[in-house]
């Protein structure tokens, strides 16, 4: 077995409300594999962008992670010192933001913010520094690098902004990227242009990548392994194959249902999930899928199920489901 | 007007003037402005729901804006059906965004009596109270939740609220502006299963407008896709989806990644969407397709009609059925 | 999906507005004692003319017991706590007439300057056009004036078309009208915003949809969604509107100094500051600041209250 890029243990997140403290993160755990893309899927609420801010340690106030380790190349990111920190974030992890137009600074050029951010990490200056952002402006698929280089972010369109947000990311040899929501400010054409960028890229520089998204598509066509959450706590991990062909948590299941797809013979089927997610700080005892999960019995109301491995796929519940014979 | 059809857009246009400043008013020169909606002719037929998909910018909420009489069109003629007595039939649109669609300082009460209200479809506060609780069941909330503000609900429960607020107008129009853009899936899957019951239960005639082709296959009878203000091809559903007649269609149809892990190949469309403020000359799509040629970049395509009774706007009769009609993306990646 | 917190919905259970306004007050000391102060004027204002004789008229004076010291001065005097004036009027009597015609002459022209102002900027932001941009143009020349400059302008104005000969009650009406003509502006430029964003609100266009009338649409719909933040612009304005009256007052050109209000105490108190009598002035002054800082405090306090963007949408 080779030892993961990044490991994430029982990584967990609270919200100061008032006082209270409200888990938004309930120990988290999953690893990333060296050159590996793991797809951490989920609804609004259920603590992806989290999980993602938590460790690279840009958690906004009131939010603060609380426990659990994070270990990058075994090196323990958690204790390592906000300075310290700044220079892993951007260097050695890079981030793709869901918003390509807040995500890079309005007055300041394209080929500037590149420079900026190669210089601080590759320790390299002058007219290298100017060559390699315009050898990353062409590599993301922008023509006439020395136009981009001189244009500012409105000049773009959002595609091409997303593009440079990548470029942003990569240019200084991350070992892992994570990339919150790349696609969804974006129409669908543009979308599989983004993807593909992506996949081409990920294949060049075998940087891992954690790929944080709500879309199941997306997560089909990119990821080796997907991580499912639910309200705040994993609640499967398994290889993209097993995750969609043969999902063991119901909710894995309810979701992969929901989802309108125009399948191959044009019958389309809608199974709904009845109820919404808790919100935070109203997770129900026992497993949070309980009240909407139709295997749910005694047991999951009295304990929440474990992270349980098997084979190539661990899930936190009680009754997983049978592989399906039909 | 044949006697089925409910609702005709005759050649419907609709400019946004930019704001001109003081200067160039007094001026008076003509700056021009962006052509939302180009000349767009469609029918809707009593009973029926029609989509319209397309990506952004390509006008489909200018036209929905239009059909609901929020806006006028510049030119062309949207017609409804007017029954014996000479009247127009009552609308009502659900919009995509749950939190703006509601009165955040009315009670869930006076929201979705509103409609009773103003058509004075009920008289007496017993006799509305009691069909807001009615409607208030029917979308799947309780009687309870009358006098609770917006406030205190989520997202998909108030999107219900927007449809118990709808239906309440006892429309004859229902128009849906991406009503489940805002929602996650599981909740915008218990949406769609919502409006498919009132759908066959109500016998509803509708607009239904989105960006996702998934959710419009399920939706809507026949569909219309938009590509720069233009309708370019307009079909029934399956038909749409298994035969369509323009090239992107099957772009769009293509590009959405469905979730086959066998097959893991993305289908972008070559190069970005033009700004709908400067549409390219002759075809519209012509910078994107995989098929243009001399007369794309120079002519308008005719609009024709197809066997099944589809329109479509294209120079050539191209079979498009399966996915590998189109050629290799010759140079995907740049713009 | 950003890191940002979701309130979830839980249906909270109505708590009564008893309860729930106790909170409040616990939350915010400060402006919870600004209430209180305000509130202690507000009787001291108006309880104390319906028990005492007014010090303004003759019989409310005497020339007798001019300049009497505070009572915990040498030669006060203990039916006179605050001391007397010039014409032996009782401070502490003539302070609550005082502030009774100040407060009223806040409270009316800042009713005037939100109706005024209010009306204006729902036409501006929901008509739009021609309309907006005149109401605008309008407000923008009056803005190059110093309120206190124009309600000097308009008192002086209509002083000269009325002639010599007036009545308390007129040179008051002119007051309160030059300074809430003064101030309409403000009003109507924050309500021209807010309505101009409700205005293109889904639930704005559903209600057209459904057929309402555009008056119906102002008043049911926008209106009670742009008042919040017109209200509290109204609470600080009544401690700026006190304000200028007295300054109006104190300039000679608003409330005759035969009738008592702050700012004609203060000046007449003014005119003995030199001579040792700082009691007739500093009272009336302490009282003004008193009134207009727990004003503000409390009406600042509103305004956060009340920001919608302080309070997470859901």
């Amino acid at each position: 077995m080779t030892t993961p890029l990044l490991d994430v243990r029982d990584l967990t997140v609270t919200i100061n409300r008032d006082g209270h403290l409200i888990t938004a993160l309930d120990k988290v755990s999953f690893s990333v594999n060296p050159g590996e893309v793991l797809g951490i899927v989920g609804e609004s609420g259920a603590g992806k962008s989290i999980t993602g801010a938590a460790i690279i340690d840009l958690l906004v106030p009131p939010l603060k992670r609380t426990g659990g380790t994070i270990t990058l190349a075994g090196e323990r990111l958690d204790r390592l010192s906000p300075k310290a920190m700044r220079s892993v974030r951007g260097g050695r992890i890079g981030f793709i933001f869901q918003d390509p137009m807040t995500s890079l600074n309005p007055v300041i050029s394209i080929g500037r913010q590149l420079c900026d951010t190669i210089e601080a990490h590759l320790k390299i200056g002058g007219e290298k520094t100017k060559r390699k952002a315009l050898e990353w402006i062409e590599r993301v698929g922008l023509p006439n690098p020395e136009v981009q280089f001189r244009r500012y972010p409105h000049q773009l369109s959002g595609g091409m902004r997303q593009r440079i947000v990548i470029a942003l990311a990569l240019c200084a040899n991350p070992a892992l990227v994570i990339a919150d929501e790349p696609t969804t400010a974006l129409d669908v054409s543009v979308q599989a242009h983004i993807l593909q960028l992506m996949r081409d890229l990920h294949r060049e520089s075998r940087a891992s990548m954690m790929l944080i998204t709500h879309d199941l598509g997306v997560i089909a066509k990119m990821a080796d392994r997907v991580a499912v959450l639910y309200a705040g706590r994993v609640a499967e991990i398994s290889t993209v194959g097993e995750l969609f062909n043969a999902p063991k948590h119901p909710y894995t299941r309810g979701l992969i249902r929901a989802t309108p797809m125009p399948s191959a013979d044009g019958e389309v089927r809608l199974d709904q999930i009845p109820g919404a997610m808790p919100g935070l700080g109203a997770v129900p005892p026992g497993c949070a899928f309980n009240p909407r999960c139709f295997k749910a019995e005694g047991d999951c109301r009295a304990a929440i199920p474990p992270l349980t491995t098997e084979e190539s796929a661990a899930f936190s519940c009680f009754h997983p489901l049978e592989r399906e014979t039909a | 007007m044949s006697a089925q059809d409910f609702l005709t857009l005759n050649h419907v246009s609709k400019v946004y003037r930019r704001n001109q400043s003081l200067l160039e008013r007094l001026k008076k020169t003509d700056t021009g402005g962006t052509k939302a909606v180009s000349d767009v002719s469609l029918t809707v037929r009593h009973g029926e729901t029609v989509g319209l998909v397309g990506e952004s910018g390509c006008g489909k909420s200018t036209l929905a804006r239009l059909v609901s009489g929020l806006m006028e069109p510049t030119s062309g003629e949207i017609a409804f059906r007017k029954d014996g007595a000479g009247r127009t039939p009552r609308l009502q649109m659900i919009f995509q965004d749950p939190y703006s669609s509601l009165n955040g300082r009315w009670t869930i009460e006076d929201i979705i009596a509103e409609p009773i209200r103003v058509h004075k479809l009920r008289r007496g506060r017993a006799a509305i109270r009691a069909r807001v609780d009615e409607l208030l069941t029917q979308v799947g909330l309780s009687p309870a939740d009358a006098e609770k503000y917006p406030q205190e609900f989520s997202g998909g429960q108030r999107q219900r609220i927007c449809i118990a607020r709808a239906l309440a107008g006892e429309p004859e129009f229902l128009i849906l502006d991406e009503p489940t853009s805002a929602l996650d899936v599981s909740v915008q899957d218990q949406i769609l299963n919502l409006l498919r019951d009132l759908q066959k239960n109500l016998a509803l005639t509708s607009l239904f407008i989105t960006h996702n082709l998934s959710v419009v296959r399920i939706m809507a009878d026949r569909i219309g896709v938009m590509y720069l203000g233009e309708l370019v091809e307009e079909a029934p559903s399956e038909e749409l989806f298994l035969r369509p007649r323009h090239p992107y269609t099957r772009l769009l149809i293509d590009a959405a990644p469905d979730m086959d892990t066998s097959d893991r190949s993305l289908h972008p469309i070559a190069g970005e969407l033009p700004n709908p403020a400067f549409p390219p000359s002759g075809c519209r799509f012509h910078t994107r397709c995989p098929f243009a040629k001399d007369i794309c970049r120079n002519t308008a395509p005719p609009q024709k009609t197809a066997g099944t009774g589809g329109m479509f706007r294209c120079h050539f009769d191209l079979e498009l059925s399966n996915a590998q009609a189109i050629p290799p993306a010759s140079k995907a990646r740049t713009a | 999906m950003t890191p940002v917190v979701n309130t979830p919905s839980v249906p909270a259970a109505r708590r009564s507005r008893l309860s729930k306004l106790l909170r409040a007050m616990r939350r915010a000391p400060g402006p919870t004692f600004c209430a209180f102060i305000i509130f202690a004027l507000l009787i001291y204002a108006f309880v104390t003319p319906l028990v005492s004789l007014n010090p303004f008229e003759f019989s409310g004076m005497s020339v007798m017991d001019s300049f009497i010291p505070p009572m915990w001065m040498a030669d006060g005097m203990p039916d006179f706590p605050l001391g007397t004036d010039d014409q032996g009027r009782n401070l502490l009597t003539a302070m609550a007439y005082g502030m009774r015609t100040s407060i009223i002459v806040g409270f009316l022209s800042v009713i005037i300057g939100l109706v005024l102002g209010g009306s204006l900027g729902l036409i501006a932001g929901f008509v739009g056009g021609k309309v907006d941009a005149f109401i605008m143009r309008v407000a923008d020349v009056q803005l190059a004036y110093p309120a206190l400059l124009l309600a000097m302008i308009i008192d002086g104005a209509a002083r000269a078309a009325l002639g010599a000969e007036r009545s308390v009650t007129t040179a008051i009406t002119i007051v309160v009208l030059s300074i809430g003509i003064a101030f309409w502006v403000q009003y109507a430029r924050t309500i021209r915003s807010s309505v101009m964003i409700e205005r293109d609100q889904d639930y704005v266009s559903a209600a057209r949809i459904t057929g309402r009338s555009n008056l119906s649409i102002i008043v049911l719909h926008i209106l009670p969604n742009v008042m919040a933040p017109v209200l509290v612009i109204a609470t600080i304005n009544l401690g700026i509107a006190i304000i200028t009256e007295a300054t109006l007052s104190f300039l000679g050109i608003g409330i005759p100094v035969t009738s008592p209000s702050l700012g004609t105490l203060i000046r007449n108190g003014n005119n003995f500051l030199q001579s040792g009598e700082w009691w007739i002035s500093v009272w009336p002054c302490l009282v003004l600041v008193a009134f207009v800082v727990s004003v503000n405090i409390l009406g600042d306090h509103l305004r956060d209250v009340y920001n919608p963007r302080l309070r997470g949408r859901s």
